[in-house]
């Protein structure tokens, strides 16, 4: 046997084992585990309630209507305009209104003209009147000349009450006409800010329709609402410590100021934006202030809530706890 | 190592009784006698199935000569050899080989008797087909414990000696028959056994080639000091023998001295 | 003696080769076979090794394997996040959608939906875009490893989608913007990501969609605790990320017969290896026999001729083992670079090597006896 083929076979043996235990130390394909891409929102309580919270203006969001229906003639807001109460929002096609206005006001002055003419009628059957009762003699003039002219007097009297009316009646129609026109122009309910708007010139409004013309709210202060799944509901206590994480940046911690609970447990209604979920539980709605903060909040944004918990009961709790907050 | 342990009290009772028979040469297997072996019987098997294959041997070989065990197959001839060379233990009798008493050895000290004491010639050869002539020559060095490199260069010498100094590193399928036996007989010297057994040594070999192997192993055994027992039943290689025991049927028939007793030897 | 016992072992080539080619076939059975059974099982668990940004899986009871689609009710993960010892707690959706290439392809995926804001269970690396172009309108990841085969437009389009192509989920356009790497699945469907709120409308289903709550516990927590006041708390099923891999491996191995398949693959592998592997060293042996004789009769003790076969059983073992072992590590790179499960972490060399001794032994030991009942006389006899 030949020096060379003698290890041949130890040498491919040992060859072998290096490939398997290169194998071996190579292992599978592994992968680092990732850091998440933002902070998770955490809590900071030992004692914890969790739940989901949707922001909103501190008159919750008003959705403008119309009281008439129309064709829109005039906006002059935008998405995001500070208005005061009583500013105008915007105007309804006033034109069939407007020429009916002015039609009333003519029937005023025809009205009014006629008043005229009934008060000059008065005059003249005031003055044949005196040209008789000024005289002694009573065989000058029939007493029935006499009757005869304080009756033309009477009904002269009469048709000025008569015109008097009929401007009246007129005038009013006037002013109702106004107020119809006024209705046209939708006005800002109190101080705040346009959040959304629905409509452009020339579209069609109309009272009750699905898609409110304009969102409107005060926004100087914003509230959160927060729903709390009822199984969890009995650890609720008003004015307990809060907080509310941002989403995407639960770094930022805005403190909360208990506001009011809302009386009535509602079904869920979907805080995750969608509309499949089904409706299988019921919450309890909390309302709080958030207190300022630099973080910035926008109106109608979820966020994660933490509201300090009464401590579940001893029997099922391993060890008596304090709270921080 | 079974057939020690079971044999071993049935040996003990015939030893007491070997002195008696064997006294008139105690003093010649001290130290003349390579080889003494009295009543000696070997039994295979028990009761009705037993086979007695050695019934009652008595023999004395010389120490320095070439011994002879012939008679025809079945004889005990190899059974007998087996129990001189320590291979099979005896069933009763005595036997005192190189002054050991074999009765008195375990298989282990057997077995180490054998090693030092014990060459081998085999019919069939026994070389490793894959070692080459000089590592098979060195294999009893080995055994030993001798070094590799020693025990390589002592078996190199020994081939020498038996003129195959120039083959050292064939594989025995390389050889032929002849060079192949003499391999076998460096391999049977390489230790200096005082004992070298050959097992019907020519048997697998051409007359000639028969003929050279006997005349080596006449050349060995007339180095003196060691014993040479060869097993056959080729008699044309009688006359190499200083003494011919015929066996039949497991018993010692006839012993005669061998033709070159007459020569000038060691004896 | 012991070089004495190697020339025996490796003189004869053919007996030689054939011993070890034997114990090498053994080795490379057990080995290969064993590692796609571990190759398999860990690609049941790939989603959520993938996933495992967060300690804990909250899911509904019935959840069997990682991909079964069971979903959970939303404000599961309010009252997670209200647990005691939980960190933070993140939704999680994943379930079998039906897609549209742009030439028609109709194909089946796995889509799942992370967290929006942090991103927590998203795949482990980006091999084209970043996690952040996941924000981008109609955005989706796509698979880059296996897009070419399983994002493969098969009527009309002729290539795979890449970067930048439009398709349909549920028949709302998707793009996509991304290609993550990720473990390979055990799901042949592919397996495309986008976020919660988007995965929520492309999901076709009418109900709730949150498949699984991903928790991590606060540091300090013992996890055990909060495992246990999640499920006291929600009633749910929550399981560690070895838990829940354990499960799924348990359902997908049993549920496909891979278990039963694999499992008696291994062990044919361990029994015919050893079969022909101690059948061929014992015929050595017994082919030696009468040179074992020889030395027996020339005063070789026992306890030497145990060991020269020992020694000759230990080197074929070796050597074959060795042999075996980096044939079957390197028809496992094969698999692996053809996308088959293979999978060998150190236990199943160790295991292959334990079986190859023992074997060696058992035939060692068998041969020994064969050695020991011999008689050296019969040397004398032919």
């Amino acid at each position: 046997m030949k020096f060379s083929s003698r290890w041949v076979i130890p040498a491919v043996a040992l060859v072998g084992i290096g490939v398997m235990v290169y194998t071996v130390a190579m292992g599978d394909t592994n992968y680092p585990v990732n850091k998440p891409m933002a902070e998770p929102p955490r809590s900071e309580f030992t004692e914890t309630l969790a739940g989901a919270g949707l922001v909103e203006p501190l008159s919750q969001n008003i959705a403008v209507a119309t009281a008439v229906p129309g064709v829109v003639e005039q906006l002059w807001v935008a998405a995001g305009s500070h208005v005061s109460k009583g500013d105008r929002l915007f105007s309804i096609d006033s034109r069939s209104l407007a020429a009916e206005c002015l039609m009333r006001e003519s029937a005023v002055d025809v009205a009014s003209a006629r008043l005229a003419e009934t008060q000059v009628e008065l005059a003249e059957a005031r003055e044949k009147l005196a040209k008789v009762s000024h005289l002694s003699d009573a065989r000058a003039v029939s007493k029935e000349e006499v009757s005869l002219r304080t009756r033309a007097v009477e009904a002269a009297l009469a048709r000025i009450g008569t015109a008097k009316a009929a401007l009246a009646q007129a005038r009013a129609a006037v002013a109702q006409s106004r107020v119809e026109l006024d209705r046209l122009v939708v006005k800002a309910p109190g101080d705040g800010e346009v959040l959304q708007l629905n409509i452009r010139v020339g579209e069609q409004v109309s009272p009750g329709q699905q898609l409110a013309p304009l969102i409107f709210g005060d926004t100087r202060q914003l509230h959160l609402r927060v729903d709390i799944d009822e199984a969890e509901a009995w650890r609720f206590k008003a004015g307990v410590p809060a907080v509310a994480h941002l989403k995407g940046n639960a770094a930022v911690e805005i403190p909360l100021e208990y506001v009011r609970t809302e009386p009535l447990v509602i079904p869920k209604h979907s805080l995750t934006g969608e509309s499949t979920e089904r409706v299988d539980t019921r919450v309890l709605q909390v309302v709080y202030l958030l207190k300022p903060s630099p973080a910035r909040v926008h109106v109608g944004e979820q966020m994660d809530v933490f509201i300090q918990a009464e401590p579940r009961p001893v029997a099922k709790e391993n060890s008596p706890r304090g709270r921080s907050s | 190592m079974n057939s020690a342990a079971t044999s071993a009290p049935v040996t003990s009772a015939p030893i007491t009784s070997a002195p008696i028979t064997s006294a008139p040469t105690t003093s010649a297997t001290k130290t003349l006698s390579a080889i003494s072996c009295r009543r000696l019987s070997k039994v295979y098997g028990a009761s009705e199935t037993a086979v007695h294959a050695l019934r009652g041997i008595d023999l004395d070989i010389p120490l320095g000569g070439l011994s002879m065990l012939v008679g025809p197959s079945g004889c005990g001839k190899t059974t007998l050899i087996s129990v001189l060379a320590g291979i099979l233990d005896k069933t009763a009798g005595d036997c005192v080989v190189l002054g050991q008493d074999m009765g008195n050895l375990s298989a282990p000290q057997k077995t180490r008797w054998r090693r030092d004491q014990v060459g081998f010639v085999f019919q069939s050869f026994h070389l490793m087909p894959t070692l080459t002539a000089v590592e098979n020559a060195a294999i009893p060095l080995l055994i030993q414990g001798v070094g590799r490199s020693k025990a390589l260069a002592g078996a190199a010498a020994m081939l020498n000696r038996v003129g195959l100094g120039h083959r050292l590193s064939s594989l025995p399928g390389e050889l032929s028959g002849g060079q192949q036996q003499r391999v076998a007989i460096a391999r049977a010297l390489v230790h200096s056994p005082r004992l070298v057994v050959c097992d019907e040594p020519t048997s697998a070999l051409d007359h000639e080639t028969g003929q050279q192997i006997m005349l080596l192993l006449r050349e060995v055994a007339n180095e003196g000091d060691r014993a040479l027992v060869v097993v056959t039943h080729d008699s044309r290689i009688f006359e190499y023998a200083d003494l011919i025991a015929q066996m039949d049927d497991g018993r010692v028939t006839e012993i005669r001295q061998g033709i070159a007793a007459a020569a000038p030897g060691p004896l | 003696m012991y070089s004495v016992a190697l020339k025996m072992l490796t003189g004869d080539r053919l007996k030689y080769f054939g011993l070890i080619a034997g114990i090498a076939f053994a080795a490379m059975l057990i080995v290969q076979q064993a590692s796609i059974l571990v190759g398999l099982t860990r690609q049941t668990g790939a989603f959520i090794r993938d996933t495992a940004q967060a300690d804990l899986w909250v899911m509904d009871p019935q959840v069997r394997f990682s991909q079964d689609q069971v979903p959970l009710r939303s404000t599961v993960l309010q009252r997670v996040r209200g647990t005691d010892g939980v960190d933070w707690a993140v939704p999680l959706y994943q379930g079998f959608n039906r897609g549209h290439m742009p030439d028609g392809t109709s194909f089946t995926l796995i889509l799942v939906g992370i967290d929006d804001a942090t991103m927590i269970g998203a795949p482990p690396q980006m091999e084209l875009g970043k996690f952040a172009d996941l924000r981008r309108d109609k955005a989706i990841f796509i698979d880059g490893d296996t897009a070419a085969t399983k994002l493969m437009m098969k009527r009309g389009g002729g290539r795979a989608i890449r970067l930048g192509d439009r398709f349909t989920i549920n028949d709302q356009e998707v793009v996509a913007t991304g290609a993550y790497r990720g473990r390979e699945s055990f799901f042949w469907e592919p397996v495309i990501y986008t976020t919660y709120s988007r995965a929520l409308t492309l999901s076709s289903s009418d109900h709730n969609t949150m498949s699984f709550v991903l928790v991590k516990i606060r540091p300090g927590q013992d996890i055990r605790a909060v495992q246990k006041n999640l499920v006291d708390r929600t009633g749910l099923k929550v399981l560690t990320n070895d838990q829940f891999i354990d499960v799924t491996a348990d359902y997908i191995l049993k549920a496909t017969g891979i278990l039963v398949n694999f499992g008696l693959a291994v062990i044919l592998g361990v029994v015919i290896g050893s079969l022909v592997a101690g059948q061929t060293f014992y015929n050595f042996t017994l082919d030696n026999l009468r040179h074992y004789g020889a030395l027996k009769a020339m005063g070789v003790s026992d306890g030497t001729l145990a060991r020269m076969v020992w020694l000759q059983a230990g080197t074929v073992a070796v050597l074959g083992y060795g042999i075996g072992v980096g044939m079957g590590s390197i028809i496992g790179w094969g698999l692996r670079a053809g996308g088959l499960a293979f999978s060998m972490p150190w236990q199943i060399p160790a295991f292959a090597f334990a079986s190859i001794i023992s074997v060696c032994a058992l035939a060692a030991w068998l041969s020994l006896r064969r050695v020991f009942k011999l008689e050296p006389a019969v040397v004398f006899r032919g």
